[in-house]
């Protein structure tokens, strides 16, 4: 007869890995809602597109994303405040 | 009781690291709005939406609407239209290379064009006149075959003792013709000959 403690600990260790995947997967499901849009941003703005992978790490991703929109040059140019639109080429 | 403080503890621990991190997000993202031509309050009032009842949905929802619409700063990149200088006229056509073809060297100098399709290098007397002549012991009589076509020289071995080498790489009869416009310098038997225009 098999022990009971050890069938309990090997259903507890299968669930908590069948709740793990889904928690993986639903990250990975909403980590595509930011990184897509974050991967034409990023684009955008001159930089690499995969940098949006960074939205794949837990809790700080978006934040490394937002960091380097907000303190970087961007390498396809910023607007520049004051000029009307259109005028920019102008000399 | 001690659970109760615990719990608090941790909760408003957790309730500073949410504020510092809203207002942090709200800082960068009024600074990337900014730098892509619109508002800053715009990226600020997205980050303030988390706060509220609605949730993360409509700043989701924003995200996008901010990744595919047109920037203001993509519109001051643009040149205006009155007063932008006209854009410059295409280049014209190349014109043909009508120029001929010479080989120098050993003591001769040989000029030819493409008004024949083949000439004959040779080193005994000319028999016809596409024939150029190379008055040397080591070049064959024939020794190798110019071929002009479409502004290109090609330059096909006969098979003489004496070899055939374009720039220094042998050229046998089984290569067949070889394109020489290119090259600097053909050698027949011991003779170099530099190939120029002309």
């Amino acid at each position: 007869m098999p022990d009971v403690g050890s069938w309990l600990l090997g259903w507890a260790i299968a669930a908590g890995s069948a709740v793990l995947f889904v928690i993986v997967i639903v990250h990975l499901l909403l980590s595509l809602l930011l990184i897509i849009p974050s991967w034409r941003i990023l684009a955008r703005a001159g930089y690499a597109g995969a940098l949006s992978l960074f939205h794949l790490v837990p809790v700080i991703g978006s934040f490394i994303v937002m960091a380097i929109l907000a303190f970087g040059d961007w390498p396809a140019g910023e607007a520049r405040h004051g000029a009307p639109q259109g005028e920019g080429e102008r000399r | 009781m001690a659970e109760l403080t615990a719990l608090a503890g941790l909760f408003g621990l957790s309730g500073a690291f949410a504020l510092v991190g809203a207002v942090l997000a709200g800082w960068m993202a009024w600074r990337i709005v900014e730098k892509a031509g619109l508002p800053g309050w715009a990226g600020l009032g997205a980050i303030a939406l988390t706060l509220t009842g609605i949730g993360t949905v409509v700043p989701l929802v924003l995200l996008w609407v901010f990744a595919f619409m047109r920037w203001p700063r993509d519109e001051q990149g643009m040149p205006a239209t009155a007063g932008a200088p006209r854009p410059l006229a295409p280049p014209a056509k190349a014109l043909p290379d009508r120029r001929g073809w010479r080989l120098e060297g050993g003591g001769v100098s040989l000029a030819f064009d493409e008004s024949a399709p083949i000439y004959r290098l040779t080193g005994g007397p000319a028999a016809e006149p596409t024939d150029l002549v190379v008055p040397d012991p080591s070049v064959g009589k024939p020794h190798a075959r110019l071929l002009t076509a479409a502004n290109r020289l090609g330059l096909e071995d006969l098979g003489s003792p004496g070899g055939t080498y374009i720039d220094g790489a042998r050229l046998l009869p089984e290569h067949g013709p070889r394109d020489i416009s290119a090259v600097r310098s053909i050698r027949l038997g011991s003779v170099e000959l530099v190939l120029c225009r002309v």
